[in-house]
């Protein structure tokens, strides 16, 4: 027995050894990242992972696919200073409070030696500031349009909506046809409802509100933001929406723009993947354009969504790695390669687009939205969506609150109301993101 | 010596009941983000609850839901328990089929009735629609939400009380039968004046757990509505869920914990003095 017991032991301690000394050649990075489809795993296991550690051969990258319950996690693992290296928030909300709680490892030294001062947006570099120093930078960065079937409108002589008016008068045209004017549905995220909520507070009470609003200049009551939400209930109560939104999920309720069924529809430049997959089987061309603006709003405002963040963790023991991984996702020919496979994700905030290349299979209609958007943000002609600025339990009331003006349970003052307590209660703990200053 | 077999189960206890629960009774009079640190509040998130329109939504419809389930699965279990005590040959057969909704996934079961069953494009709904049968998907009502989802819930449940029951029902002492069939007592009689009495503690047993559960109540609510449309079927779990990490507030998110514990220790209490009143009997 004792010998045995020995022996056990020697061979325990050898094993731990040799891999300890097989580890010290390669350093490794640790990447926890949310839900992917098998396929799109698959393109991360490849174009990232596999990419990566052959071009950086002394590093070591592994990506983690913890689902979506990827943000509790990480919550609790940087609480413990037990993270991955490469820290992935779903959105600047959270990276003030991990700031504050000194989580995260400030960039401001990797982004001037690696040079992303250069070639990151500045509105970006500035977003993801807090006291001072650089924590985050957006993984994608994405838009709200109006997404229509070309094809259909040219069959019934219909034109994009520019103006509110027009879109009004092009969606009663619609609801006459027996078309649902807006695809919409929030069956599997309830969380749309901020989508349209963001449209309207920038389409038509204006980025320039919001900003005096997230400032605290002026309270979320005033007037450019009542007439904003009583538009949005008005398209509800029109029908615009259609009798199936709280049904339908949101792959299926953007697919009846390509079938026909429904007319246009309002969300954002993630569905660029979706209209890969349904408008060339149902033999239709796809358009978008920015969201119709009402008067005196410029026309068109692309409100900005951050839809994750790239931060390094402080505890983490192979920052520099960390920090290499972060700087080749932010290449040229990254882009090109993993927008051509998956679109609407990866949309990294790279000042000039004029040096990538898509592949054949994608829309050229992808390409030119993605240009356009880089240069209206450059030419800060931007807005803000609602789960990027706001902060989040304002963000939360946002999403059922909507739901009870629209079923009439509330009033859009009280909707308001209880929206501007929260935010104001969130200002003052600090929870509110930096809001870069508009030209 | 033999009380240090106590031991090991004893720590776990300590470590994974006992010290969170305190911890979370302790949080529900603090303000925390569960990212910096937390500071004292007193009774300011109860406060925050009783001012709240959703939590009273929420707290009505847990005692609704609770309301359902005493009634409707535990007379469907009985029902169909007493069935298979009169039924000789088949008996194995049907109690599989009741009980396989129980062992298949919360999530499976919940996507199945929204996909399949509820959905107006993919489901039976949309297929009796299309056909001219006015009906609705009752998800996205605010007056049907609660039910549509308790029916998904039902469905997963009432095996398990039916299982339960029956193996009762199998206790009950065999000449209390034949002396009530021999007497000429109906099916009827006979499960008034033999049966259910005869299993009353294990009906019992299962109406204080339903209360309990009633006020834990999920996964069915949360992957389906996630509390809405409007909060018309938000329950205080989702809400308690929904303040924790999203909301980052998990002061508020503990205080609602502590409500839903105390509707158990209440249904708890009753069960224990109901235990203690039968031993002395």
């Amino acid at each position: 027995m004792k010998t045995f017991a020995r022996c056990f032991a020697g061979a325990a301690a050898l094993a731990i050894t040799a891999g300890y000394a097989a580890a010290q050649d390669k350093a490794p990075i640790s990447w926890w990242y949310e839900n992917a489809s098998p396929a799109n795993q698959d393109h991360l296991k490849s174009l990232v992972e596999k990419a990566f550690n052959d071009a950086n051969s002394g590093q070591q990258l592994t990506i983690d696919f913890r689902g979506s319950e990827l943000d509790k996690q990480l919550r609790v693992a940087m609480l413990s200073g037990s993270g991955p290296d490469v820290v992935y928030t779903p959105g600047p909300s959270y990276v003030a409070a991990m700031a504050q709680a000194g989580q995260l490892l400030p960039l401001d030294d990797y982004a001037a030696s690696l040079g992303w001062n250069d070639r990151i947006l500045p509105v970006f570099l500035d977003l993801g500031t807090y006291a001072g120093k650089l924590y985050a930078l957006p993984k994608t960065y994405e838009t709200l349009g109006l997404f229509y079937n070309k094809t259909l409108f040219a069959e019934k002589g219909w034109t994009a909506p520019t103006t509110i008016l027009e879109l009004e008068a092009l969606a009663d045209k619609m609801l006459a046809e027996g078309m649902v004017p807006f695809g919409a549905g929030n069956a599997d995220w309830r969380p749309t409802n901020e989508h349209y909520v963001s449209i309207v507070l920038n389409s038509i009470a204006g980025p320039d509100n919001m900003a005096k609003a997230l400032n605290g200049e002026i309270p979320w009551t005033a007037p450019p933001f009542v007439n904003a939400i009583d538009t949005l209930n008005k398209w509800w109560q029109a029908g615009y929406f259609g009798p199936d939104y709280f049904s339908l999920t949101g792959e299926q309720a953007f697919a009846q723009i390509a079938t026909g069924k429904a007319g246009m529809a309002p969300t954002g430049t993630w569905n660029f993947a979706n209209a890969q997959t349904y408008f060339p089987a149902n033999n239709a061309e796809p358009g978008f354009v920015g969201f119709p603006s009402a008067e005196g709003v410029p026309y068109p405002i692309y409100a900005l969504g951050i839809g994750s963040t790239f931060s390094i963790a402080a505890s983490s023991k192979n920052p520099d790695g960390a920090a290499s991984v972060i700087d080749y996702v932010f290449s040229n020919d990254f882009y090109g390669t993993m927008n051509t496979v998956w679109q609407g994700e990866w949309n990294t905030p790279l000042k000039d687009l004029s040096g990538v290349k898509l592949g054949d299979g994608v829309m050229p209609l992808y390409g030119e939205v993605m240009a356009d958007l880089a240069s209206s943000v450059n030419a800060n002609q931007y807005g803000y969506t609602t789960w990027t600025f706001l902060p989040p339990a304002t963000n939360t009331y946002l999403v059922s609150g909507i739901e009870e003006v629209w079923l009439g349970q509330t009033t859009t003052q009280d909707f308001l109301a209880k929206l501007d307590a929260t935010f104001q209660q969130e200002k003052v703990e600090g929870k509110v993101p930096a809001i870069p200053p508009r030209n | 010596m033999h009380r240090l077999y106590l031991l090991p189960t004893l720590a776990i206890n300590v470590v994974v009941i006992l010290i969170p629960a305190c911890l979370t009774i302790v949080l529900a009079f603090f303000r925390w983000d569960g990212i910096s640190s937390p500071h004292f509040v007193g009774l300011g998130n109860f406060v925050a609850l009783w001012d709240d329109r959703v939590f009273w939504r929420a707290l009505t419809n847990n005692i609704i839901w609770t309301a359902i389930f005493l009634i409707v699965p535990i007379a469907m279990g009985l029902l169909a328990a007493t069935m298979l005590l009169v039924v000789r040959r088949g008996r194995t057969f049907f109690q599989v089929v009741y009980f396989l909704p129980v062992i298949i996934a919360t999530v499976i079961t919940a996507r199945v009735w929204q996909g399949m069953i509820y959905s107006p494009v993919t489901g039976v709904f949309g297929l009796l629609d299309r056909m001219g049968i006015p009906i609705v998907n009752p998800l996205s009502q605010p007056s049907l939400a609660l039910f549509g989802v308790a029916t998904v819930d039902l469905w997963h449940w009432w095996g398990f009380l039916c299982v339960i029951f029956f193996a009762a029902l199998r206790q009950v002492p065999a000449e209390q039968i034949e002396a009530a069939r021999l007497e000429g007592a109906t099916f009827f009689q006979m499960m008034r004046y033999v049966l259910l009495p005869g299993i009353k503690p294990t009906i019992i047993l299962m109406m204080i757990m339903t209360v309990i559960w009633s006020f834990l109540v999920f996964d069915f609510v949360y992957i389906l509505t996630q509390g809405g449309p409007a909060s018309s079927s938000e329950v205080l779990s989702t809400l308690a869920y929904r303040d924790a990490f999203y909301n980052l507030n998990v002061g508020r998110a503990a205080a609602s914990s502590i409500i839903i514990s105390l509707f158990g220790l209440v249904a708890t209490f009753f069960y224990i003095r109901v235990q203690s009143k039968e031993g002395e009997a």
